[in-house]
């Protein structure tokens, strides 16, 4: 807790000093200082209404540059506090009705102020999803990925929507302050204007254009960065937010860790955690985590993206030019789009999938996960369920995303779940199966082509897509088996069998969900949609606590879903398979694990071939291509994704070997 | 003609939408007939089709040519 400063009431001597620096007050007793307050760290500067100033006595920290002394030159305040060591210098217009925290820095700005009615972007409600209207989030500073999916997308629950936005409302008039505030130690440099604008601790402004009625979060171990002509509107930024080079934000919401620059305009939209947004454009969109547009050109409109990348050229329409732009778009988590790949929304686009093409058509895929989506030549929408269970892109997604998470590890806002396979996805699995599985058994064998959900499937891909979820389901229920029984210090049947016992607290469903990032079973969600509806869960924090336990009960979850389902897909009893059966199962998943591996380095593989080297060796012979290649490339054998793949593979085998010995020795 | 090669070769000419008179035995499925990633994938996928048979993927991808998938299916079948 910062030590409360104890002010006085300046000195006849102080004022006849700052008088004598250029130095005047609408009322000198109104301005009252620290002890030890020195007047020579005060010039040519003008003071309106009550004044409170914390001493100088050193210098402020600059990141580059020289260090300069604190105090304040050539500004204009008005109803202000100043902690200790502030540097105020050159401010065009003036401060008024903030509170300046210890160490902070003010340089070459033009206005600075708060008014009364401010809020500082809280309350500010935006149109996500959908542009006309209908799935309003309302922000907040507290504001995480999972309360704003809850608000924006179950819109069919209207009493937890009313009791979700009484949660924000009691939030905002308890805790939100009335008066500007800059946090401990942050720097504000060249900025034009700043209006009814919070800022935490150790943020960064640099060059920006204007800032108004926002909040920018920001700590000293997760410090945020707004930069560069931006201009923010209604918005609030979570900590360790990048946002600069002209960035054109209005009504927007930009989670911890996020990026967004390189005059990237978005409005009505929310980005949470880990988002990176460059040169494009987005309009009302719910962007859960890790959601990824780079390029020039592309639009992402009314849509719901997490875990998702946008290829240059990404567009689609939420408006046919009947009632409105009313349609919206769900792409689940994993998805992305190809280079000028379109869509006419509404669609739903499965998890992990990839839509290539122009589709002039609706489809709905959501069943269908890791699935191939690609436009025919008149639009059509073509579907290979499953192709990129095995594929090099999807392995490499799941290990690139904990490693790029950007969030202060004090304290993390949006509950993610990294999972690739899990019971969310194998849940899907089983009920495409099911679908496939219909599909082939009541539609005429002579036809080559099937609609589904306004795709198309080739009859062979059904044939295809049950064999890709097939091996996925397996080898996903026998790692996990595998890997709870090896993890057993002492391996012995008994402990093995009571390591399987599913945790009291457990809760299984067969349907998993994911919201915007956190997996949960179904009833996890229920139980939390009746507690807010029916007032159970009395503020914003108890909603986090929930989320939290949430979060904290996946293991457990999991297991619950993977002992109920071994059973189901492999016909046997999990808490009476004898020696042999566990035998068996390491040697299954061994070799389901080695099949899966070795197809994702067949496929890393094909980035090695004759077609990959085109262009290279320019200007030199036939054999400088390869030479050229490899010099930029590398070889496919010592690619390090390759290596790690194949030492994955090889402990595996040894985990597998070690496991069978200890069984079979006890 | 066996029954084996002629219905693999009315399988490459219906999946890769070829003229039947470019599938002669030598005719490498990528490099002659213009088969891309996902139709090599729906060719496997076709013959098990065709055939009721299962084909382990590696393998049956690792097969260049037509006159290779009648051989491999033969095989598979016998």
């Amino acid at each position: 807790m910062p030590e409360k400063i104890v002010y006085r009431k300046l000195s006849p001597e102080d004022i006849r000093l700052l008088q004598d620096q250029g130095c005047s007050a609408l009322d000198w007793d109104c301005v009252q200082v620290e002890e030890g307050f020195r007047p020579i760290r005060v010039r040519n500067t003008h003071f309106a209404g009550t004044i409170k100033l914390g001493r100088h006595t050193g210098v402020s920290p600059a990141d580059s540059g020289p260090e300069k002394i604190s105090g304040i030159f050539n500004a204009y305040l008005t109803d202000c506090t100043l902690g200790r060591d502030v540097r105020i210098a050159n401010v065009g217009v003036h401060i008024a009705n903030y509170d300046i925290a210890d160490n902070v820095v003010i340089e070459d700005v033009g206005i600075m102020e708060s008014t009364p009615a401010a809020t500082f972007g809280n309350g500010v409600e935006i149109e996500v999803l959908n542009e006309a209207g209908g799935r309003e989030v309302i922000l907040f500073d507290e504001l995480s990925a999972q309360f704003a999916y809850l608000l924006c997308l179950h819109r069919y629950r209207p009493e937890l929507i009313e009791q979700l936005k009484i949660l924000i409302k009691n939030y905002i008039s308890e805790s939100v302050q009335k008066r500007g505030h800059i946090g401990a130690a942050s720097q504000i440099r060249s900025t034009r204007e700043i209006i009814n604008v919070r800022i935490g601790e150790n943020a960064r402004i640099q060059g920006a254009s204007s800032l108004s009625n926002g909040t920018i979060l920001s700590s000293p171990d997760a410090p945020s960065l707004i930069a560069s002509g931006v201009i923010a509107r209604d918005f609030i930024f979570a900590e360790n937010v990048s946002v600069t080079d002209g960035a054109l934000l209005q009504k927007v919401y930009v989670g911890q860790g996020s990026r967004i620059g390189k005059q990237f305009s978005a409005e009505n939209s929310l980005f949470f955690a880990n988002c990176e947004a460059f040169h494009g454009e987005a309009c009302s969109i719910f962007a859960g985590p890790y959601t990824v547009t780079h390029h020039k050109s592309s639009l992402l409109i009314a849509g719901l993206f997490s875990f998702y990348n946008a290829g240059s050229g990404t567009n689609q329409s939420n408006h046919m030019y009947k009632l409105g732009p009313v349609h919206e778009g769900r792409l689940d988590r994993g998805s992305k789009t190809g280079s000028f790949s379109y869509m006419m929304w509404p669609c739903h686009v499965g998890p992990f999938s990839v839509v290539l093409g122009k589709h002039k058509t609706n489809f709905d895929a959501s069943l269908f996960p890791f699935s191939h989506l690609e436009a025919s030549q008149n639009g059509r929408c073509y579907m290979v369920p499953g192709l990129y269970l095995n594929t090099v892109g999807t392995v490499r997604d799941e290990a690139k995303w904990p490693t790029r998470d950007k969030r202060p590890a004090a304290h993390q806002r949006d509950y993610i779940s990294f999972h690739t396979l899990s019971p969310y996805t194998m849940g899907k699995i089983i009920a495409a199966s099911a679908a496939l599985n219909q599909l082939r058994d009541t539609t005429d064998p002579d036809r080559l082509e099937i609609a589904l959900s306004g795709a198309l499937i080739k009859r062979p891909f059904i044939r295809a897509g049950l064999k890709f979820y097939r091996s996925a389901l397996q080898m996903y229920i026998l790692e996990k088996i595998f890997d709870r029984a090896r993890k057993n210090e002492q391996v012995s049947l008994e402990n093995i069998r009571r390591s399987f016992s599913v945790n009291n607290n457990a809760v299984y469903s067969e349907q998993w969900v994911d919201i915007a990032g956190l997996l949960m079973p179904i009833d996890r969600l229920r139980d939390l949609q009746d507690d807010i509806a029916q007032g159970r869960l009395a503020d914003i924090h108890a909603f986090n606590h929930r989320l939290q336990q949430i979060h904290d009960a996946y293991l457990d979850d999991e297991w619950a879903w993977v002992a109920h389902n071994y059973e189901q897909v492999f016909n046997a009893d999990l808490m009476n398979l004898t020696k042999d059966d566990l035998v068996q199962i390491a040697r299954d998943y061994l070799k389901a694990r080695q099949k899966h591996l070795n197809q994702v380095i067949a496929d890393a593989q094909k980035e090695f071939d004759q077609q990959s080297r085109l262009g290279f060796g320019l200007d030199g012979s036939p054999g400088d291509i390869l030479n050229d290649f490899e010099q930029v490339r590398g070889s496919f054998e010592k690619n390090q994704f390759v290596v790690q793949v194949k030492k994955i593979l090889y402990d595996l085998e040894k985990q597998v070997e070690i496991f069978i010995n200890k069984l079979n020795s006890c | 003609m066996s029954d084996v090669e002629s219905k693999v070769k009315q399988i490459v000419a219906q999946t890769l939408k070829v003229d039947p008179s470019r599938i002669n035995d030598d005719a490498r499925f990528v490099e002659d007939l213009g088969a891309e990633s996902i139709q090599s994938i729906e060719l496997v996928a076709a013959f098990e089709e065709g055939f009721d048979i299962d084909m382990d993927e590696d393998a049956a991808l690792a097969v260049k040519t037509v006159g290779g998938a009648i051989k491999f299916i033969e095989q598979a079948i016998a």
